[in-house]
């Protein structure tokens, strides 16, 4: 595959999506089979075309290509490297999945066609902004995706679901008008907002702190960092369970992308070491990673429990990033791999479980293993990755993480990594071992053991089994691709390979 | 002391910033909406008076030609703006006061502080 | 053909002539008024345009009016920058007429439609002389046409609110132009000239020997410009006006009138007065600051009306306020910025305005909170709405962005982000205002109750060409951008 069938794939894959949008919209009025049919197709074309650019990307090419200039320097144009290709990988895998899931959990419910049309515009923007080549490109499509994804967070239309949405836009605002000050700082100082120029920003100027801040608030306010995190356990939890799904182990790492580009792209790392700009990255992570993790203790609503979970783990891609040599890299880029993959599966088999039995607090989840062992085997495999018991893909991530901190002589971030998986135990096994072994009833026969097993559909069922068993393969198993790939990412970017 | 002789030399100008100031003081402060259109004349007039005094050359003639052509003439110029002037003013005072009157029929008072309390009360 | 170097005197003659007919034909020949207005205003249009190419090819030209060169007669001068604002008149009030043909019959009593055509041909016409014309006294005089013409097209509509409105524009703007009279009073009795070119040449000599006249005429045009233009704190005018007023005149009056004013104020500090003693007198701080104040003052008290049309009357204060910014921030870029918001804020503003309207024809609400669930009834004005808003907030895609842009960079130009941080809070406050409004329109869970006329196809269209104008702004900014920095070329 040369480099101009490249760049035609890589435009289809991001303008496929978007294209399908107002003719899914518009067979939903015909048919609701030939919508979903449609929707489905668009994802698995959309996840194949991906995958094909796999042995481009194996042998090391980069593309950067510019497709028009909008203003004088400013242009738009896309970048296939290693990192784009990775996130867009997972990124289309999980949205297939839970197209599938969708399938069978959105059938009963209104505004269907409403809620396919966006699905599939957001994961058209979602990968444009994996495909970015510079950084204006990758604001305008961000602002599209977290402003569309609004409508897939208040899908429901209830009171409470309209509420989180309106913290949710204030926020994608503020963080969107950061990002935009930060840009034109960077187009200010350095005259381009390319990413295909090395570094743009050299000096740490005071300027320069600003830009870097504001890029923080910007990103970090979409990777639900501390003190920006605050629309996220409202938002996740009113969504629509496949939703759900999307933005915590999606959405969320487009946050993570946009503050891997800055610091990669935008700064370099000498520069960001030498001014000492790390240490506020390093706090910043700390703190959301205990935080998340402890308020999450606290929470009775499953899906809200997940979603403070997702703080916490977000917050061991910030930790990564503000180590940066070439264990903490890697370990990022394999966490990023890892959680998208045990936070869909987590959600998903949530959401099966509220569809199924309508149960959404853990108090009344008793037994529910019995009732639902397929979905609770899910959840079970996908919690003790998050917890990170070996041989699952959460315990590789960790340990990377914390031989990445080790490396670079932080021990107290090893530490913090420890306390945090403790936590996460705490908080977990809660829900696995009340919903197998729980006995619920009082009266006498309550502790013979009923099996009368009422699961998930098997279309439901089907991609919470796939992601379960990729916790398993990708853990510590040979032919652990993600983790070769996140490697070959954390090498490409340390040794320069930037353009 | 010199600043004084000087303005008393200038006294059409001074006569006209005072009637300037006069017609806006009154235009902006005082309620009868009458009393605001003649402070919108007087603004106007004082206006013009200046420009007719610029146009005042000492010891110049009437501005029509005579035979020699050596004398000094008083600058036309302004006097013929101010003629445009007149007009435009007169126009405004007229589109004003018709303004007024509907307002009075519609109000029932030409008081523009009843006027806000009718208002703020609808 | 001799007919063609006539052209700028002949776009404003038509234009006033056509105010003259318009009574007549509409007594006589009714069924011929209206279009007989939209094609002379076509015809203005394409002079503007050929105009434009004239200019592109041979550079900047005079015209003389009557053949009398300055300083005998009246200049009308046309650059790029003249051309530029004359074009965006001429195209936006024949659009805006477009939607007002059918508008004004639901608004207007039947028989004042003659005379609204005439009033509104004087309007445009003014405007199309503000935007040429190089001297001092025949802007006076194009001034005081627009000023009467715009307060007599708000107080056409016989209402109460739309008198006592008027009446305080006018009174106002009678201040701003007495104001103005006396600057050029000033001006005129050191340098004995009243062509824009001429004063530039005569006033450092003059302000040697008379150093405080400049600085009285400066105040005095400041506050002359800035009543009319509605920069804070002479904004006081405004909602009243804006909001009573019939949609197609505030369509009008937010999109074009305070604009045009906005230009002068530039023409006047950057032709008018020499720039060594620009920069000696601190007015670019002044604007500055006035507009910063006016952008975080506007968008504030935007949020807590509760009338649709005072909202989006607020909201221009604050937007005009980005125009004057840029004219303070005194950098090439920054000032494009300023000039390329003032054509993107007035296809956005006036397409708020058409799209107010056309909630008001069909459902006759005007409180915000009554909108809720219009969505479902009305989905292009929504749409429409929706865009208009994402252009006032400056999302990417829409031509709010590409002004904002450029704003911004200007003000990182000089070296003082403290503007950059003052624009960005005021796009969250516009957001904070207009979301809740669409979330409102589309999300409601309730049927909409009002009763619904239906919509006639003549006021939608407007609507699909402000849609499509705004996005291809935002898109396809080169084109513009690369006149404006041409056109401003000559003043830094």
């Amino acid at each position: 595959m040369d480099e101009t069938t490249a760049i035609a794939v890589i435009l289809f894959i991001i303008l496929f999506p978007i294209i399908m949008t107002p003719v899914i919209m518009a067979a939903g009025g015909r048919s609701e089979k030939l919508r979903n049919a449609l929707a489905l197709a668009t994802s698995a074309v959309t996840f194949l075309l991906v995958i094909s650019l796999y042995p481009f990307i194996m042998r090391g090419d980069v593309v950067q290509h510019t497709f028009f200039e909008i203003l004088p320097n400013l242009e738009i144009s896309i970048r296939l490297d290693i990192l784009s290709f990775c996130l867009a990988a997972v990124a289309s895998f999980i949205w297939f999945l839970c197209t599938v899931y969708s399938l069978d959990y959105m059938a009963e419910e209104h505004g269907g066609s409403r809620y396919y049309a966006v699905l599939v515009f957001t994961l058209g923007s979602c990968l444009g902004i994996f495909l970015a080549g510079d950084f204006f490109t990758l604001f305008v499509f961000f602002e599209l995706m977290s402003l569309i994804s609004y409508i897939l967070v208040v899908h429901e239309e209830t009171e409470q679901a309209l509420k989180a949405g309106y913290k949710y836009l204030i926020m994608t605002i503020i963080g969107g008008l950061a990002l935009f000050f930060g840009i034109i700082i960077t187009f200010e100082i350095g005259g381009t907002v390319s990413l295909g120029v090395g570094s743009i920003i050299q000096e740490g100027t005071l300027l320069a702190l600003l830009a870097f801040v504001c890029f923080l608030i910007g990103f970090g306010m979409k990777a639900g960092m501390f003190p920006l995190h605050v629309w996220l356990p409202d938002a996740h939890p009113v969504a629509p369970s496949p939703a759900s799904a999307l933005l915590s182990g999606v959405m969320l790492k487009t946050g993570a992308y946009g503050l891997f580009r800055v610091v990669f792209h935008g700064f370099s790392v000498e520069l960001i070491q030498n001014s000492n700009w790390d240490i506020i990255l390093g706090i910043l992570a700390v703190i959301t990673i205990l935080l998340g993790s402890a308020v999450a203790l606290t929470q009775n609503d499953i899906k809200r429990r997940l979603a403070y979970s997702s703080v916490g783990q977000m917050g061991y891609v910030l930790l990564g990033l503000s180590v940066l040599n070439e264990n903490a890299i890697t370990g990022t880029m394999f966490h990023i791999f890892s959680h998208a993959i045990m936070k869909s599966c987590l959600f998903l088999a949530a959401g099966a479980i509220i569809w199924k039995t309508g149960k959404r607090l853990i108090s009344d989840m008793g037994g529910v293993g019995r009732e639902m062992p397929f979905t609770m085997v899910c959840f079970s495999v996908a919690a003790l990755a998050m917890i990170g018991i070996p041989p699952l893909n959460g315990f590789l991530s960790k340990w990377t993480l914390g031989l990445g901190a080790l490396d670079a002589n932080l021990t107290i971030y090893a530490l913090v990594l420890l306390i945090s998986s403790l936590l996460n135990a705490l908080y977990y096994l809660p829900i696995i071992v009340p919903a197998f072994f729980e006995i619920v009833g009082e009266n006498e026969n309550s502790h013979a053991l009923q099996l009368i097993v009422r699961d998930a559909t098997p279309r439901m069922l089907a991609p919470l089994v796939i992601l379960a068993l990729c916790t398993i393969i990708f853990g510590l198993s040979p032919i652990n691709i993600p983790f070769e790939l996140s490697r070959l990412t954390s090498l490409f970017f340390l040794e320069g390979g930037l353009m | 002391m010199e600043m004084l002789i000087r303005i008393l030399h200038n006294y059409y100008y001074m006569v006209a910033i005072l009637l300037f100031v006069i017609g806006m003081h009154t235009m902006l402060t005082h309620s009868n909406l009458i009393k605001k259109v003649i402070a919108m004349n007087i603004m106007d007039t004082s206006v013009f008076l200046l420009f007719v005094a610029i146009g005042y050359t000492y010891g110049g003639a009437a501005p029509i030609v005579a035979e020699n052509s050596e004398i000094l003439y008083v600058n036309p110029l302004p006097g013929s703006l101010m003629l445009t002037g007149i007009v435009v003013a007169v126009s405004i005072t007229a589109y004003a006061l018709s303004l007024v009157v509907k307002i009075y029929r519609f109000y029932g008072t030409v008081d523009y502080d009843e006027i806000c309390l009718i208002r703020s009360q609808e | 053909m001799g007919l063609e170097q006539h052209f700028p005197a002949l776009i404003i003659a038509i234009l006033f002539g056509i105010a003259f007919l318009s009574p007549l034909l509409f007594r006589w020949a009714r069924k011929l008024s209206a279009p007989v207005l939209i094609t002379t205003l076509a015809m203005a249009t394409m002079m503007a345009v050929y105009l434009l190419v004239l200019v592109y090819q041979g550079g900047e030209f005079s015209y003389y009016m009557g053949g009398w060169p300055p300083p005998w007669g009246v200049e009308f001068k046309i650059n790029l920058l003249r051309v530029y604002m004359l074009l965006i008149v001429l195209a936006i009030s024949l659009w805006i007429m477009v939607y007002a043909l059918k508008d004004l019959e639901h608004e207007l009593k039947q028989e004042l439609m003659g005379w609204y055509y005439s009033l509104y041909a004087l309007l445009v016409g003014s405007m199309a002389g503000i935007a040429l014309t190089n001297d001092l006294f025949n802007l006076f005089v194009l001034m005081e046409i627009c000023a009467i013409s715009a307060c007599a097209i708000i107080s056409i509509k016989e209402d109460r609110a739309c008198l006592e409105a008027s009446f305080k524009y006018l009174i106002l703007s009678a201040m701003g132009t007495g104001c103005f009279l006396l600057g050029v009073a000033m001006l005129y009795m050191v340098t004995g000239q009243l062509n824009y070119d001429l004063v530039n040449e005569a006033l450092p000599a003059a302000i040697e020997l008379y150093p405080n006249n400049m600085f009285a005429a400066a105040a005095l045009f400041i506050v002359a410009f800035g009543t009319k233009a509605a920069l804070f704190p002479l904004h006081v005018w405004l909602p009243d006006a804006h909001a009573s007023a019939p949609s197609p005149s505030s369509a009008m009056l937010s999109g074009l009138v305070i604009k045009i004013y906005a230009f002068a104020l530039f023409i006047m500090f950057y032709q008018v007065f020499p720039r060594p003693l620009l920069e000696s007198i601190p007015i670019n701080e002044i604007v500055l600051w006035l507009s910063a104040m006016g952008i975080m003052f506007g968008s504030i008290f935007a949020m807590v009306q509760v009338d649709l049309k005072k909202m989006l009357a607020y909201s221009s204060i604050g937007q005009i306020g980005y125009v004057f910014l840029g004219i303070g921030l005194d950098d090439t870029i920054a000032v494009t910025g300023g000039f390329y918001h003032l054509l993107v804020h007035a296809i956005m503003k006036s397409m708020l305005f058409m799209t107010a309207g056309v909630i008001i024809y069909s459902t006759g609400i005007r409180q915000i909170k009554q909108l809720g669930g219009i969505g479902q009834v009305l989905p292009i004005t929504m749409i429409a709405f929706t865009i208009g808003s994402a252009s006032m907030i400056g999302l990417p895609g829409t031509g709010g962005l590409i002004s904002k842009w450029y704003l911004a960079l200007g003000a990182l130009e000089i070296g003082r982000p403290i503007f950059v941080v003052i624009i960005l809070a005021s796009s969250l406050l516009n957001a904070v205002y207009y979301m809740p409004i669409i979330v409102n329109a589309f999300m409601q869970q309730e049927e909409f109750e009002h009763e619904v006329k239906p919509v006639p196809r003549q006021m939608l269209i407007p609507l699909f060409v402000g849609m499509a104008a705004i996005i291809f702004f935002g898109v396809f900014s080169r084109p513009v951008i690369s006149l404006l920095e041409n056109a401003l070329q000559i003043f830094f």
